[in-house]
């Protein structure tokens, strides 16, 4: 299915998304990260720590959710954002040489796309030794600005 | 060296008592009990040997109830003050490790206040000639009674004493912290824990001052000792409310999460019900102690929290041009959602609310008054929007790339 344009337009456009996990608890657990949104795959991808606790969360829990949203202190109605929900997985972790090509691929191109999305604040830092790259595979979005509120649902299998 | 003190901190009483069978054999609610017991059946056995009235039976019976219901209230200080945690600012930490050293210092200059009111109350009552032993004992008490009233004297004067002693200390401390709390920088605070611990000790000894009006009736015949009794009631009670209520003002947010939180317009709330997370922005107040958010009644967020009341509440400073200088804090705990049922009860604090909701978003409150809007985004309180606090038990702040675990 076609994810509309204003959301789009939220998921190209801004910085910060906040990512949602919680154990197997059900204890939320909530960080900002730095992301890109992949419109061909229609799949949010971030780094992260492989020892912070939402990488524990995502192994006891699938289960995420990110927001990224645009917000005005003054005017509630400018307020504009997008919420995904869906399943992460965490791309396997190892030597470069042990990984399986299509794996190496996904790095560098998220990898890319980070850079290019993100120059000003990581300039060239490559990936360090415990990062892995989390995807959401995004099952519904739900998008609002002021009042007004707007979902899809994302067919999983395409 | 630290674990030594803290092992030591215990007053003569404690002591003593520690060291007797059968009340050092169990725990020490149990050992008052059984205090309790044990001297109730003395003083009624003393009581039936020589024959007394029932009223004295009666006034002694008073007498050790309330000797017992302030061991009850004093002793739990020991225990309290052994399990604080050590605040994280060097000065509120001198601070109470001076206050602990005074409280059970090795002289134990607890009991001096209770030898002061002793001695004189003693001169008093056999040499003055109060009329108040013959109302007690009747004419001619034997020498066996005269020595376990004396005793039960030794134990309420030893006991206001320590009310006394223990009330005066805790104004120090109270406002001295409170003081202190001023000059914390970053992320220096006495845990939240460690101040709700001081504040149940001040509140403690409001009831023991309250407890004092049962020794009235044991005193009527003097007006001179109920006098004495009511000065005694005021003076801890009003030391204690307003070393309770001093605390209470004492920040338990460090400065840097305190400025944060104070100073933004937007939070995060995570929520999650059976494993599916949800999040969403959302404006929120916070009073100095409390963070308040106010959600609709139709929100998906709201229906979430009512089957799990665990959420996550971020609050963050975003800063693309320089990452070093990104904040945020993760609150996780739980919430309380007001309903109508807390209206009578917290009815103030709803308002309070209320009013900061005005003061921070006067152009929200505006926007959302004056359009139509879906029921939704109505705010009339209650029943449209409900009101909902945040209660931490957990802290994470990140400055930079820098994350630390604040207690709270």
């Amino acid at each position: 299915m076609k994810v509309p344009d204003e959301m789009l337009n939220i998921l190209y456009g801004n910085y910060f998304g906040y990512v949602c996990t919680s154990d197997r608890h059900d204890m939320p657990h909530l960080t900002p990260v730095f992301f890109v949104y992949d419109g061909q795959s229609q799949k949010i991808f971030f780094i992260t720590n492989d020892k912070s606790k939402k990488v524990k969360n995502i192994m006891e829990n699938p289960n995420v959710s990110i927001t990224v949203d645009i917000r005005d202190p003054v005017n509630p109605f400018n307020n504009e954002g997008v919420m995904a929900q869906g399943t992460a997985t965490i791309t396997e972790k190892g030597p470069i040489y042990f990984l399986p090509e299509e794996t190496l691929q996904l790095y560098r191109d998220i990898y890319m796309e980070f850079k290019s999305k993100y120059q000003a604040v990581i300039e060239n830092r490559p990936l360090g030794e415990n990062d892995v790259i989390v995807q959401i595979n995004i099952e519904k979005m739900v998008y609002w600005r002021g009042p007004h509120f707007k979902s899809v649902n994302l067919n999983k299998g395409e | 060296m630290h674990e030594k003190t803290h092992k030591e901190m215990k007053w003569i009483y404690e002591e003593i008592v520690a060291r007797i069978p059968p009340f050092s054999l169990v725990s020490y609610q149990y050992s008052i009990i059984l205090q309790l017991f044990f001297l109730l059946i003395i003083g009624i056995s003393l009581g039936i040997i020589f024959d007394l009235s029932s009223v004295s039976l009666l006034y002694g019976s008073i007498s050790i109830l309330v000797a017992v219901l302030w061991s009850l209230l004093i002793l739990q200080l020991g225990p309290t003050l052994r399990k604080f945690r050590a605040p994280l600012s060097r000065d509120e930490n001198e601070l109470l490790e001076r206050y602990k050293g005074i409280l059970f210092h090795r002289n134990h200059y607890e009991a001096v206040p209770g030898i002061v009111i002793f001695i004189p109350f003693m001169l008093y009552l056999f040499y003055y000639g109060s009329a108040l032993l013959k109302f007690w004992l009747g004419e001619n008490p034997s020498i066996i009674l005269l020595l376990f009233v004396s005793l039960l004297i030794w134990d309420i004067c030893y006991r206001m004493g320590l009310g006394i002693w223990t009330s005066i200390l805790a104004l120090w401390r109270s406002i001295r912290i409170r003081n202190l709390a001023e000059k914390r920088t970053e992320l220096e605070h006495t845990p939240y824990t460690e101040l709700r611990y001081l504040r149940r000790l001040d509140i403690n000894n409001v009831l023991f001052g309250i407890i004092s009006l049962f020794l009235l009736p044991v005193l009527q015949q003097d007006q001179f000792l109920v006098t004495i009794i009511l000065v005694f009631m005021v003076f801890v009670t009003l030391i204690n409310v307003i070393s309770a209520y001093t605390v209470s003002k004492v920040p338990w947010l460090p400065p840097d999460i305190y400025n944060l939180v104070n100073e933004s317009s937007f939070a995060y709330v995570g929520t999650s019900s059976k494993g599916v997370t949800h999040v969403t922005p959302l404006v929120y107040v916070f009073d100095g102690q409390k963070i308040f958010f106010n959600t609709s009644k139709e929100a998906k967020k709201l229906k979430i929290m009512h089957q799990n009341k665990k959420i996550a509440f971020l609050i963050d400073k975003r800063d693309m041009s320089n990452i070093y200088e990104n904040k945020a804090v993760l609150f996780t705990g739980e919430v309380k959602i007001y309903g109508l049922m807390d209206i009578p009860y917290r009815f103030l604090q709803m308002l309070k609310a209320r009013n900061l909701f005005l003061k921070k978003y006067p152009e929200y409150t505006r926007k959302y008054s004056i359009s139509e809007l879906p029921r939704a985004w109505q705010l009339t309180p209650i029943i449209s929007r409900i009101l909902v606090e945040v209660k931490p038990s957990k802290i994470i702040y990140w400055r930079g790339a820098k994350q630390i675990s604040v207690p709270v």
